[in-house]
């Protein structure tokens, strides 16, 4: 295969398509989540604007929450699916899981050492720590944000199971931890994955599932030499996508990355505003 | 007239999904199983919100933490609240003295007024037997103008929440205060760690390129 064309297939459909589902459905909680938070400021109530006020920015919210609560039920079938139940619990170790292994902690700690220039960059496998880290950060974000949430939906429904007053509490656990969940994706996520030098200036890996063979021969070089002594490696070699396709991609890809920025720049400027502090 | 027994089937297929949701969570309940979705089964059955309060241990245990009672002014049993108030007017914004109650969302995003809950004047203390306010009726007379089906439980939801951060929480809401600090050190642990992180690892990075070796991460 030429040179130019060498593009590894890392990303299946799969795990594309339920990536590009929860690019859709957090913008979508994120972009409303934020018009309702900010509703008292006049950027915030142009924001709900968008949706034809209010009441419609808060339904569209809570409807995308019961649908990232379902497809959060659906992908743990698909994992429980996936897991190899006949070499379980040994098949969760392997270096293709996303499971955190001791091998994470120590690529951890060898990449800090490369950053400050004290230890050559870490050999790392199909996944590296962070990776792992973005993973199961949306469970964590999953479960205290689903589940505050699915609380908050019906509040009257809720409070006949709980005190009225424990929704207050519900409300700020939902409401910080969303900030955070929104924080980590428009600056950290964006960051490591489109914009540190080596991937900028667009990392379009989640949208056509291929990653440059040379650089990921220096990312995940354990990887690459492990396909490469199962044999495996040819056969995950293709080409680019087509140009339409790769700009499609990048205008998509961008047009999520500047919604995100423009949530969070406006966010901050107007958070002085907010009288919940 | 809008005929007030129809429901549409979007509307429908939304009451059936939370319905089943809750239902799935709470281990399925016959209230839920047998509600129309359209009157609280606890108008006519015994309350399900009950539950909880029929359990004294669990009651107590969550209202350790729940919110403490301010101390009563006598004031709060008043027909006029505002009576022998000085410099009262029933002009005066009510913000100007109750400070303490700006931070209410239902104010401050949807835009309801003081007396919209607390009504017109002269408003009557929040404990006057026969004020909307009072605990004993408000969530009639007051929560379910909005709220629909509002129940004594769902009353207790304080709308002049204290300040989530401030130490004074840690007593007056147990519960609200620490659980908020704790997620605010928690979002702040990650933002403390990751950002420095990562923006030296960009540096790193940038590094490695300007002198031509190869680096990643």
């Amino acid at each position: 295969m030429a040179e130019a064309t060498r593009k590894l297939r890392r990303f299946s459909v799969t795990h594309r398509l339920w990536h590009l589902g929860l690019i859709v459905i957090f913008m979508t909680l994120s972009v409303t989540g934020i018009a309702w938070m900010y509703l008292e400021t006049p950027w915030g109530k142009s924001v709900a604007g968008w949706f034809g006020g209010w009441e419609n920015t808060l339904e569209i919210h809570k409807i995308a929450g019961l649908v990232m609560l379902a497809g959060f039920a659906g992908h743990i079938l698909y994992m429980l699916y996936k897991i190899d139940w006949k070499r379980f619990p040994g098949s969760l170790l392997g270096p293709d899981t996303l499971v955190f292994q001791w091998v994470d902690i120590k690529g951890f700690f060898k990449h800090l050492g490369w950053i400050f220039g004290l230890a050559k960059a870490p050999r790392f496998d199909r996944w590296s720590w962070w990776e792992k880290f973005d993973y199961w950060a949306v469970w964590w974000g999953f479960i205290i944000v689903g589940l505050t949430g699915l609380i908050l939906y019906n509040p009257v429904l809720s409070s006949d199971y709980m005190p009225g007053w424990l929704l207050n509490v519900m409300l700020w656990v939902h409401r910080v931890e969303a900030v955070l969940a929104m924080g980590h994706i428009f600056t950290i996520h964006f960051f490591v994955e489109h914009f540190r030098p080596h991937n900028f200036p667009y990392n379009a890996s989640m949208f056509d599932g291929l990653v440059d063979l040379e650089q990921a021969r220096e990312e995940h070089p354990e990887w690459i030499e492990r396909l490469q002594r199962e044999g495996k490696l040819e056969g995950l070699l293709t080409n680019e996508p087509p140009v339409p396709l790769r700009i499609l991609y990048f205008g998509v890809g961008y047009a999520i990355i500047g919604l995100g920025l423009f949530l969070l720049i406006f966010a901050l400027a107007n958070f002085a505003q907010l009288t919940l502090f | 007239m809008k005929a007030y027994y129809t429901i549409s089937p979007w509307q429908l297929m939304k009451n059936l999904l939370v319905i089943a949701v809750f239902t799935a969570l709470a281990g399925g309940t016959a209230e839920a199983e047998s509600g129309t979705g359209f009157y609280r089964d606890q108008d006519m059955l015994p309350g399900s919100y009950r539950l909880y309060l029929q359990s004294p241990d669990l009651a107590g245990m969550l209202w350790k933490v729940g919110p403490r009672k301010s101390t009563l002014r006598k004031a709060s049993f008043k027909p006029d609240a505002h009576e022998g108030v000085a410099d009262y007017s029933p002009r005066s914004l009510c913000n100007d003295c109750h400070r303490d109650h700006e931070r209410d969302i239902h104010m401050s995003r949807v835009g309801i007024t003081c007396v919209q809950c607390h009504r017109d004047d002269p408003i009557a203390g929040v404990y006057q037997y026969y004020s909307a306010m009072n605990p004993i009726r408000r969530h009639a007379y007051v929560c379910a103008k909005c709220h629909e089906g509002a129940t004594p439980s769902f009353a207790t939801y304080m709308v002049h929440e204290p300040r989530a951060l401030a130490l004074s929480t840690l007593d007056s809401f147990p519960l609200l205060g620490y659980a908020t600090w704790f997620m605010v050190i928690l979002a702040g642990g990650v933002f403390v760690f990751f950002v420095p992180y990562t923006a030296l690892w960009g540096v790193r990075e940038l590094i490695g390129k300007m002198f031509g070796r190869s680096g990643h991460g």
